[in-house]
């Protein structure tokens, strides 16, 4: 928890979890020196970066002018309230606490409500509400799995200590010599490549992905009949014996991929599902869901518990209807089925196609450089600190397991306490106002 | 807190004595008392039915499976979306949308818990891994005082512990998870089956002295260590056991021979009714209910809750991994299937129990069975393991079945008799609940199971949940029970009219044992060297309520 040497003026906060990807490692030693980040010992470069140096703007601006918290609570108010099509939009980087607030808005308001989730991982969460998924938290996979298969992702791209912490690297209970314990297979599909320290590699063409996972299903059903010999069956063929060697098989998929690689078959997530819950009659099998960080998670979890619904959530009613299609924020904006929007979160992270139509709309913008983010322009803008470096809250890895929040700079406004603080004055204006 | 009088009401608080007897009663800063001042407000409950809110012992409403399952079956809720209530907002109570379905959003949860008159549930199975979910869910669950059973039966570094007979640090541990996870009680699932799951082991389920893997434990050692923890710590709430081979023909000599390997010692055994099948000629189910409760009828240590299957839409959701497995390739419904490390596992399929087919509805009259042959209603008490065997929705049509033989009579002839031959309730059984025993399995049993003194009951000094019942001029039991007039929880009227008024935060109820602090030492390099969460973000920490009382230990 303390590990040392530090001198009098240098804080070391142990145990912090990094929200920088879904991993949410939760073994970060945060130096801090003089109000500033200085180190994050045993974080990732990506880690690195998310941590920064802790420092952030606090301002609170109405109209470009600097205000009172009071009064940009207020403007926030009147401009969601006024609204006839309100849009509540979740971005990264705010605890479950803050998600549960900006959902009670969203539900007093009768608003649209959606998360980075719609514009991620919106085709897996999809494909496991039509078919469910055989799955297993993080540290199921560093202790059991002993074939690794890396389907179309190199996770020490995006998730850099995905392989050192739970995948490859570490040793368990049923692996314990560690990458020696485990046989890694990399399919490469298209661009998309494995990683480099594989045991076997499989080359897929694009148009290949969803048939080659429909054979390999057809494969470890094992229903005995003569199968076709070519393309796609060979290549089920070549993998279909590596696992069925395996006792614990996982497969690694990134979720989050269809943003950047909008030509994808729409059908693999689907078929990612039905091939690993096909090989559980034959061994053991889970799919590993790679998703972002900023606690994007979290907000699938809260959205589902309050609304019973993970994204793209419609109150106009009074009550939560779901949307995947044509209810989503960038289907709303696009369609300009927007008059006013409130972001919570860091708007800097948010997908360009969202921040783009947004600069057309009324917009009250609550969290981490909301004054000199990409929306700073816009009507209400109150600057907070960030969840997990400013804030402490819990948070959701990407396996849906929490995890506390400790944050180590203070001094900055917690996005949770101001959200709740507007939930309040639109609950009272609604009250004052029945509807 | 206003002080308050239920005048006139035919009051029925069995655990003291009280037997429909026309009184008031009395409602001051959220507690029963004797007597209140003549300006209190008060609520006319003349030809009206007084009880103490329900308390549900056994349900699934919070915790990352359930979110799980909620995900799942969003196509059943676009059938029940259900608008906020008509309440003011308080300050730190706005009143919420959401949805229903047989797993509830959590607002509408709490909703529709308090609207049936029921102030108390606990959820059945938390993995402490999550624990901090089940927090949070319960946070958003208005109303009702809600608590959770900790995962313990399958967990990796117990298992290491009874393997080196230790049962002693497995004890302490036990504690310290309890209190590390903010539960309430210990809680086993298919003992060593879910890590044999885990493990790819498919072999069926050996008895239970067959080791599980490389750890020689065995599931009887599990049951001993745990149940022996469960007293020794002096918890409110026993063991509360889900037993291996669940749902499968026969099962019942699993069960009994469970119960009898902790015999003698409280333990409380969770829906009976999933566990009690005999196998008949060709291995096919049929009942095991009289065997069953023979059992549980002559063993004063033993309790249960019965897990009734009701008709209708479910959703299956159990730590119970490999039995989901089975389930989802029987039925070819879709399936979830989540590993958690080290601890325990999680499987959800969505089903339907239909009248015509032959196994729902032999495990219909299993269930009803045992709760009409049960000889001691404190003992074995009412539950549908929501939403496993049905949502806690239908209570109040369970309820008529006990209480109406008519009624009964006529729902039995309805369903497959396939499987029925030689059942009691084919037989006939003529017993009708009384109003004073649906009391009792409903608050004061469940209460008292679970070591709850000031809930279940109307005495003096008890939590003011109360419930006041209209009864139907059509003599329909469930029209009764699925509307109550009046709903008072902690002493704030949250139901009136039969509309909700008031939806204000509920408690959570949990235990904090002390421990031989020593067990942390290794846990931190258990934790090091096969978890993936620091040691030290482990423990959901301190909560707003101040832990339930337990025993001095024995």
């Amino acid at each position: 928890m303390t590990p040392g040497p530090f001198t009098a003026a240098e804080r070391v906060i142990g145990a912090v979890t990094c929200l920088g990807c879904g991993c949410a490692c939760d073994d970060i030693d945060v130096v801090v020196r003089g109000g500033a980040i200085t180190d994050a010992r045993n974080a990732c470069t990506l880690g690195l970066a998310w941590f920064g140096d802790g420092c952030l703007p606090a301002r609170v601006r109405v109209s470009g002018v600097d205000a009172t918290l009071e009064a940009a609570l207020g403007a926030a108010e009147r401009l969601l309230t006024r609204s006839t099509r309100p849009l509540v939009y979740l971005a990264p980087d705010l605890s479950c606490e803050a998600q549960r607030e900006g959902v009670a808005i969203a539900d007093v308001l009768r608003a649209a409500l959606d998360s980075t989730t719609s514009t991620g991982a919106m085709a897996s969460v999809l494909a496991a509400q039509e078919r469910g998924r055989a799955s297993a938290t993080l540290g199921q996979v560093k202790n059991f799995a002993d074939v690794l298969v890396f389907w179309g992702v190199d996770p020490s791209l995006r998730y850099p200590r995905y392989l050192s912490r739970y995948a490859v690297e570490p040793s368990g209970l049923r692996t314990s010599e560690g990458r020696r314990s485990r046989t890694v297979i990399a399919v490469d599909i298209g661009g998309s490549r494995g990683p480099a320290d594989a045991d076997l590699r499989i080359t897929l063409a694009g148009d290949d992905e969803v048939a080659t996972l429909t054979a390999l299903t057809a494969n470890v059903s094992a229903d005995g009949r003569r199968q076709p010999q070519d393309g796609p069956w060979a290549l089920a063929r070549e993998l279909t014996p590596a696992l069925l060697a395996g006792r614990y098989v996982t497969f690694v998929a990134d979720a989050e991929a269809e943003v950047r690689f909008p030509d994808r078959d729409p059908g693999r997530s689907a078929a990612l599902i039905a091939m690993t819950q096909a090989l559980n009659a034959r061994t053991r099998c889970a799919l590993s869901l790679l998703r972002a960080g900023g606690n994007c998670s979290g907000a699938d979890a809260v959205l589902t518990w309050q609304t019973g619904y993970p994204a793209a959530i419609d109150f106009a009613r009074g009550y939560p209807r779901y949307r995947p299609y044509d209810g989503t924020a960038l289907a709303r904006l696009t369609r300009s089925d927007v008059d006013a929007a409130l972001i919570l979160g860091s708007s800097g992270l948010m997908p360009a196609e969202i921040l783009a139509p947004l600069a057309q709309v009324p917009c009250a913008v609550i969290g981490p450089r909301a004054s000199d983010g990409p929306l700073a322009r816009c009507d209400v803008a109150i600057d907070t600190g960030v969840a997990g470096i400013h804030e402490g809250g819990t948070a959701i890895r990407m396996d849906d397991v929490p995890l506390p929040l400790r944050p180590s700079v203070d001094g900055f406004a917690a996005a949770a306490d101001v959200a709740r603080g507007l939930r309040q004055l639109v609950a009272n204006a609604r009250r004052a106002v029945p509807r | 807190m206003s002080r308050m009088r239920i005048t006139g009401g035919t009051v029925y608080d069995p655990a003291n004595g009280v037997d429909g007897d026309v009184r008031d009663i009395c409602i001051d800063s959220g507690r029963i008392v004797a007597d209140v001042p003549a300006d209190s407000s008060k609520i006319d409950a003349r030809g009206m039915v007084v009880m103490a809110g329900g308390v549900d012992v056994h349900s699934h409403v919070a915790s990352g499976s359930v979110n799980l399952a909620r995900r799942l079956v969003a196509e059943e809720r676009s059938r029940d979306a259900v608008p906020a209530p008509d309440f003011a907002s308080s300050h730190d109570s706005v009143p919420r949308s959401g949805t229903g379905g047989t797993v509830p959003s959590t607002f509408t949860t709490g909703y529709r818990y308090a609207g049936l008159g029921y102030t108390t549930v606990f959820d059945a199975a938390v993995a402490p891994l999550s624990a901090r979910l089940s927090h949070a869910e319960f946070d958003d669950t208005p109303i009702v005082d809600g608590g959770f059973f900790v995962l313990m039966g399958n967990d990796e570094y117990l298992l290491r512990l009874i393997g080196n007979d230790e049962r002693e640090r497995a004890r302490e541990y036990a504690a310290w998870l309890l209190g590390a996870a903010g539960g309430y009680a210990i809680k086993i699932v298919n003992p060593g089956g879910i890590e044999r799951w885990k493990q790819g082991d498919r072999r069926p389920f050996a008895g239970l002295d067959a080791p599980i893997g490389v750890s020689g434990v065995t599931p009887r050692a599990i049951l001993e260590t745990l149940v022996d923890a469960g007293n020794a710590l002096g918890l409110p709430h026993p063991a509360h056991i889900h037993c291996n081979n669940l749902g499968i023909a026969g099962n019942v000599e699993t069960t009994i021979e469970s119960m009898r390997a902790v015999v003698g010692r409280r333990a409380h055994f969770t829906h009976l009714q999933f566990h009690s099948y005999g196998a008949a000629k060709g291995g096919v189910r049929c009942s095991g209910a009289r065997e069953l409760i023979e059992y549980v009828n002559t063993h004063p240590e033993t309790s249960g809750d019965v897990g009734q299957v009701m008709f209708g839409n479910a959703t299956t959701l159990s730590a119970d991994g490999p039995v989901e497995y089975l389930l989802h390739k029987s039925t070819g419904r879709k399936w979830v299937n989540v590993d958690i490390e080290l601890e325990t596992g999680c499987g959800i399929v969505p089903f339907s129990y239909k009248e015509q087919a032959a196994v729902s509805a032999l495990q219909w009259v299993v269930g009803l069975e045992l709760f009409l042959l049960s000889a001691d209603p404190w003992r074995v008490v009412l539950s549908t393991d929501h939403p496993n065997g049905g949502s806690f929705m239908a209570y109040p049509e369970l309820i008529r079945l006990l209480m109406d033989r008519t009624y009964r009579a006529d729902r039995l002839k309805t369903v497959n008799q396939k499987l029925l031959d030689g059942s009691a309730l084919a037989d006939g059984i003529s017993r009708e609940y009384t109003l004073r025993e649906i009391a009792i399995v409903t608050r004061a049993g469940p209460a008292r199971l679970l070591g709850l003194r000031d809930k279940g009951h109307l005495g003096v000094g008890a939590d003011a949940d109360v419930t006041v019942y209209m009864p139907d001029s059509g003599g329909d039991w469930s029209r009764m029970f699925s509307t109550p007039r009046y709903v008072v929880k902690g002493g704030t009227l949250v139901v009136e009219e039969g509309q909700l008024r008031q939806a204000p935060g509920g408690r959570r109820l949990h235990v904090r044992p002390g421990h031989d602090a020593g067990i942390e030492h290794g846990l931190k390099d258990f934790f090091d060297r096969f978890g993936t969460v620091s040691f030290e973000n482990y423990s959901v920490g301190a909560l707003r309520d101040a832990p339930c009382a337990v025993r001095d230990r024995s």
